[in-house]
């Protein structure tokens, strides 16, 4: 008996679906979706890279690049709570399925700071 | 006459989104005996502690298991801390108690659909999930993560809460609680639901006892036990009273989940308001050297962690012993005697998480 | 709602996971994202089925059942793998008991990431992988005339060939 008016009730009361494809999701601002790099602020330390847990994330000094595979991250964001320059951010929109693995190569343009030139030591 | 036969159960069964496998020893319509086979899921996660350090193994440790992954990452995080001699800020252990009476609620509603459907009663399913859902909403907002919080960490929590939105938390969670309520008197009163459960999978006191039954299947039988009275996080403020019912069958265990979600209503309503002010983490320096057994209560019962350090970054030996574990053999004891039709009914009322019992 | 021209039923099966994802393919059938309303039925059975869904990786003693889930399935039929788990072993990728990915032991057609993958994500992935079953259907169509084609000569017989 209760449960004919539980069914009674949601047959007037407005739907519980999202009418998800037809009309995108807005998401929380806090939602862990995918890791985003400010290029501009990072010094290619590789704190992130041996931060993550699953290693998702390559940094490649030599070539100046920071890359991430996409289909390995699992969005725990270790490396934005560990990144000490604060230039990971994690955005609240999920990475899009897809059919193959993706990786996302950044260039970085960081310019190492320049060592002191050795004073020259005057021949004897 | 009588006529043997082995039926086999799962591993891929309609029933139960994981998989079990069971063989059972029917004997015309009634189940002798049934016995179980494992390692489906089995992942071997303790051993990962070889390879990632202990901090970073606090993500491991939530995916023990998808539906109480908050309560393991606490659980590990808590035995961790013990060996370190961190002491929590209150906060920490405030947000975090009410991040575990969450993931309770919405274990337990999301269990309550899983039953409703196993004896045939699609409409409560579908209703009981649809309340989930605004369970998981506020989590979401909260923490970041839908069934994965990560939202532990070794010396407090990752994410604060402002009070204006614990506050306004309060007022949703009082809806929610309203809307509940005519869903759980269904279970109470419905003709139907207390045929499919009443007397069913009759496990003794006794019996609950001596096999180690843990959580809602022990209180069932009568017995009070529950590890949130420990006094760990938050609950040494809070006083938590086991929830017990005596009649040892299937609606039994049931009352027992469905009475908890209220007390834990109950439990994040006290929380709220006693939610202190200051820091969520405190910096963790050094590495843990020692050994400790945590213990706590999961929505499925207790659980206990074991952590030994060697005093480097890797810890020496990990180890978890998870409710559905514990629950098995009471489960197959359960079993026996009772009629085919009843089996699916039987195996979840112990509320299964079978990627927790093979880690 | 006639997002799909057809309603596909798809099978699904937990490899060695965490169920964080399958409890949110589960959601995907709840009144929130209810996918029914696609048509898309969930069923039990692995011969009713065109689209497989796994989660989680794939161990010793999963392997031989997904490989058997996959060969029972009809032609033509596409594979699914939800979360990170299914994509490349994700957090487990290092233990002692992994074989890897989906992909190390079925061909797979899409990758759904995400740990717990979410339900929008997980729709989306379907989606996807319907767009695939649609290729693949016309490939088999002409595929099966070709086949037919042979069948339905009555008088063609293959050339002696010479002694
Ligand atoms: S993202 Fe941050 S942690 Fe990673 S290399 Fe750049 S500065 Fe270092
Ligand atoms: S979110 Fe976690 S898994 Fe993803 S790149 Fe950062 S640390 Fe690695
Ligand atoms: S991808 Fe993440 S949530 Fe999904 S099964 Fe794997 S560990 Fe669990």
């Amino acid at each position: 008996m209760k449960m004919t008016y539980v069914a009674l009730k949601s047959l007037f009361s407005s739907p519980a679906t999202a009418n998800y494809p037809a009309e995108p999701k807005t998401y929380y601002p806090g939602t862990r979706g995918h890791i985003v790099l400010e290029v501009s602020t990072c010094t290619l330390c590789k704190i992130c890279e041996i931060r993550c847990p699953t290693g998702a994330i390559q940094v490649d000094r030599e070539g100046k690049a920071w890359s991430i595979e996409r289909m390995k991250c699992i969005q725990c964001g270790f490396c934005v709570d560990s990144c000490p320059r604060k230039c990971l951010s994690n955005d609240p929109q999920y990475t899009s399925p897809a059919s193959e693995k993706i990786t996302d190569r950044l260039d970085v343009p960081y310019e190492p700071p320049k060592r002191k030139p050795k004073p020259e030591t005057p021949p004897a | 006459m009588s006529n043997r036969t082995i039926i086999p159960f799962g591993p891929q069964h309609p029933v139960l989104p994981e998989p079990i496998h069971l063989d059972l020893v029917v004997e015309d319509e009634r189940v002798i005996e049934a016995i179980p086979s494992f390692g489906f899921i089995h992942r071997g996660l303790e051993r990962l502690v070889e390879k990632k350090d202990f901090q970073e193994f606090t993500f491991v440790a939530e995916r023990v298991c998808g539906i109480c992954s908050f309560i393991h990452g606490m659980g590990y995080c808590q035995a961790v801390e013990r060996v370190m001699g961190i002491t929590l800020p209150p906060r920490a252990d405030y947000l975090r108690t009410f991040w575990a009476e969450l993931s309770r609620i919405h274990s337990h509603l999301l269990w309550m659909g899983l039953v409703a459907d196993a004896f045939g009663f699609e409409n409560l399913f579908m209703n009981s999930w649809r309340i989930r859902e605004n369970i998981l909403d506020i989590v979401e907002e909260t923490t970041g993560g839908r069934v994965i919080f990560g939202a532990a960490k070794i010396g407090g929590t990752r994410r604060d809460v402002t009070n204006d939105k614990l506050k306004e938390i309060g007022r949703t969670l009082k809806t929610i609680e309203a809307e509940l309520h005519a869903i759980t008197d269904v279970f109470e009163q419905d003709y139907s639901v207390q045929q499919r459960l009443r007397g069913i999978g009759i496990l003794s006191r006794e019996d609950a006892f001596d096999l180690g039954a843990v959580g809602p299947t022990l209180r069932g039988s009568g017995e009070p036990m529950d590890a949130r009275c420990e006094g760990y996080a938050a609950y040494r403020d809070i006083e938590v009273e086991p929830i017990v019912e005596s009649d040892c069958d299937s609606y039994a265990r049931c009352m027992v989940r469905i009475r908890e979600i209220y007390q834990s209503f109950d439990i994040i309503r006290q929380v709220l308001c006693r939610m202190p002010d200051g820091e969520t983490e405190i910096k963790v320096k050094g590495y843990p050297n020692g050994e400790h057994f945590a213990r706590l209560e999961q929505p499925r019962g207790e659980v206990l962690y074991y952590v030994k350090g060697n005093g480097t970054k890797h810890l020496d030996r990990f180890r978890v012993r998870t409710p559905t574990f514990a629950n098995i053999p009471p489960l197959l004891k359960m079993l026996q005697g009772c009629d085919l039709p009843d089996v699916p009914v039987i195996v979840l009322t112990i509320d299964p998480c079978i990627s927790c019992a093979e880690r | 709602m006639s997002m799909f021209k057809r309603s596909p039923w798809m099978v699904h099966y937990d490899g060695a996971s965490c169920n964080g994802c399958d409890i949110e393919v589960l959601a995907c059938l709840t009144p929130r994202y209810d996918v029914e309303r696609f048509g898309v039925i969930n069923t039990g059975n692995p011969k009713h089925a065109d689209v497989l869904l796994i989660t989680g990786y794939i161990n010793e003693q999963s392997q031989p059942v997904v490989r058997q889930i996959y060969q029972q399935m009809p032609d033509p039929k596409v594979v699914i793998a939800i979360g990170i788990c299914a994509t490349s072993g994700g957090i487990f990728s290092e233990c002692y008991n992994t074989k890897g990915g989906v992909d190390s032991t079925i061909p797979v057609d899409v990758y759904v990431p995400g740990c717990a993958a979410r339900p929008e994500s997980i729709i989306d992935g379907v989606v996807k992988g319907l767009a695939v079953l649609e290729t693949k259907r016309a490939a088999w169509r002409i595929e099966r005339k070709k086949r037919n084609r042979v069948f339905r000569l009555p008088f063609f017989k293959p050339k002696a060939s010479p002694p």
